[in-house]
């Protein structure tokens, strides 16, 4: 009964795939992670920002069960990883920090042992993953051969192999190329819009997560900053913040009503679509402001971060 | 039940799909076919039982050393390559996982066991066989056999006790390095130190760990500690036993993963 619950939940599409609680974790008596909480929607690629030392990898190990929490609860799909850590981590896929696997076992062999670990995995589910993750070739290798692209590839073949509702990889673009971190952002975009798998990577690097995301959390020296949409504009039919600059920003904002944002100094600023751009100048013109330029001003994540974390110092 | 079987194939796949594993066991059998093959240039009427249980006495302590080497990589060498991350985010309680562990650990053993004592069998009843004279010490209506595997299962006993202290010091203080070396410095500075605690007219002397060393005494009609009995140390090293377990599971279900 309580199973088909949480499955009704579940297929509703709306109940968040992990939920922090109040999650803190104090060592000594120094507070590492304090008083986090927020919700992962489900199907999102969710990004979780943070500079060095803030508790991104610590956060990550309390959700998978490698660290225990000093108090607060991490829900995985509404179960407990404190109480129900079974249930809650078998939907889980991660790679913690570095894929490490066992070197002087072959890939395949790697693989063969999480298979087993779960129930229902057939050959054919390994084969399958070792073709999506494009390690065909070398497969049968010992991993003590591969490159740390190769093996960042084996950790996401682990990662998938059940074919979790949720995906969290720390760093995964560590010690990849461009043309890697490229693939591997196509792939967790596919597999969040296809598969429907919530992901959840943490970074450092601002303008990966700006690509990957569709939200981020940004946290520091332990304590959640934000939580923002990075897609937002996106996701809006295209809008965009667009500063208009004019002569008379009062007189601008009286003729468009309750569609700017804010004035500033010399212009307004508005969201807005390409056509909307053009026929909210129209209608500037007609009301007799002097329009001297337009463009989009959407901040790049880099500066929000930089702006909420007040300019990233190790916390 | 099925599961957990497919839990410990893992954990013996990481044994015996190393290189080192296959070199400890050449290095099992090598030795006593070279005291075989020495004795019989050497020796005029060679018996394969003494042969069997003389190399049974130097090879078994070999063998408790290869197994402290994998006890003590079992747990220690998941934490220092980093793979417990990814070994402890699968659905079983971190009690299976170790279980799993100490279960592969069990198997290594007896398969190393099982193998030294049919290898010795084999070899040297085919090259000596048996000479109808020799008698083992205090025998009695014993027959070969039985002796022989009697004393094997008494080295077993305390083969099991070392490894499971190398085990638990794998498991709590995560060094392989530590496990293996106080491992065998019991092993092999155990006998000394016996000899020196024996000196002081102390009660608790006679509850010290490698105090009842050398069950295999048994065999012949000794015990351990002279004037204790024979069950004395085996409830001394049953205590140990259980000590070494409690302490394992409990220090590896609560510990924070930070490798």
């Amino acid at each position: 009964m309580g199973e088909d619950l949480v499955l009704d939940l579940q297929t509703g599409g709306t109940e968040p795939v992990v939920r922090l609680l109040n999650v803190t974790k104090r060592i000594g008596n120094r507070t590492i992670i304090d008083n986090l909480t927020f919700d992962v929607p489900p199907g999102e690629v969710f990004g979780f920002l943070g500079p060095n030392g803030s508790g991104k990898t610590t956060t990550i190990r309390m959700m998978v069960g490698l660290m225990r929490m000093t108090s607060g609860e991490i829900l995985i799909r509404g179960r407990s990883i404190r109480t129900e850590y079974e249930a809650a981590v078998r939907q889980v896929g991660a790679i913690v920090e570095n894929p490490e696997m066992y070197k002087y076992l072959t890939g395949y062999q790697n693989l063969l042992h999480y298979a087993r670990m779960i129930p229902g995995i057939p050959r054919k589910r390994i084969d399958e993953v070792v073709e999506l993750v494009g390690l065909t070739a070398r497969i049968h290798d010992k991993v003590k051969t591969y490159s740390l692209g190769m093996r960042q590839r084996l950790g996401v073949a682990q990662a998938i192999l059940h074919r979790p509702a949720l995906l969290i990889l720390d760093e995964p673009t560590n010690g990849l190329d461009p043309a890697g971190i490229r693939e591997l952002r196509d792939y967790l975009r596919h597999l969040a819009k296809h598969e429907g798998t919530t992901v959840f990577v943490s970074s450092h690097l601002l303008s990966e997560m700006e690509l990957m995301c569709d939200r981020v959390a940004i946290i520091q020296a332990g304590k959640l900053i934000d939580v923002r949409l990075i897609h937002g504009g996106a996701e809006n039919g295209g809008k965009a913040e667009v500063l208009f600059e004019v002569d008379r920003p009062d007189a601008a904002a009286e003729a468009l009503g309750g569609a700017v944002l804010r004035a500033e100094s010399g212009g307004i600023v508005v969201s807005a679509g390409r056509e909307e751009a053009a026929d909210i100048n129209a209608r500037l013109v007609a009301a007799g402001v002097r329009v001297y330029g337009i463009r989009t001003v959407t901040k790049s994540l880099e500066d929000q971060f930089l702006e909420v974390t007040g300019g990233g110092r190790i916390g | 039940m099925v599961d957990f079987i497919r839990l410990v194939r893992n954990e013996n796949m990481k044994i015996y799909r190393r290189l080192r594993t296959w070199i400890m066991f050449a290095i099992m059998l090598i030795i006593p076919l070279g005291i075989s093959l020495g004795a019989m240039a050497l020796e005029a009427d060679p018996d394969m039982w003494f042969f069997s249980y003389l190399e049974a006495e130097v090879v078994l302590s070999l063998i408790t050393i290869f197994a402290v080497i994998i006890a003590a990589d079992s747990v220690a060498g998941e934490f220092s390559t980093g793979t417990i991350k990814l070994l402890l985010i699968r659905p079983w309680s971190r009690s299976k996982i170790l279980l799993s562990k100490y279960v592969s650990l069990l198997l290594f053993m007896l398969f190393f066991t099982v193998s030294l004592l049919l290898f010795t069998l084999l070899v040297n009843g085919v090259l000596f066989g048996s000479n109808g004279e020799y008698t083992y010490p205090n025998q009695g209506s014993r027959s070969y056999i039985v002796y022989l595997l009697s004393y094997y299962g008494l080295n077993l006993i305390q083969i099991i006790v070392t490894v499971t202290m190398a085990f638990m010091i794998s498991t709590v203080f995560r060094s392989s390095a530590l496990a293996i070396g106080l491992s065998i410095f019991l092993l092999l500075g155990g006998n000394m130190m016996a000899a020196l605690l024996s000196l002081l007219d102390k009660p608790w002397v006679d509850y010290v760990l490698f105090m009842n060393y050398g069950l295999s005494t048994y065999v012949s009609g000794g015990t351990p500690i002279p004037d204790r009995p024979f069950g004395f140390s085996l409830a001394v090293l049953a205590g140990y036993y259980v000590i070494f377990i409690a302490l394992s599971w409990y220090v590896f279900r609560r510990r924070d993963v930070a490798a």
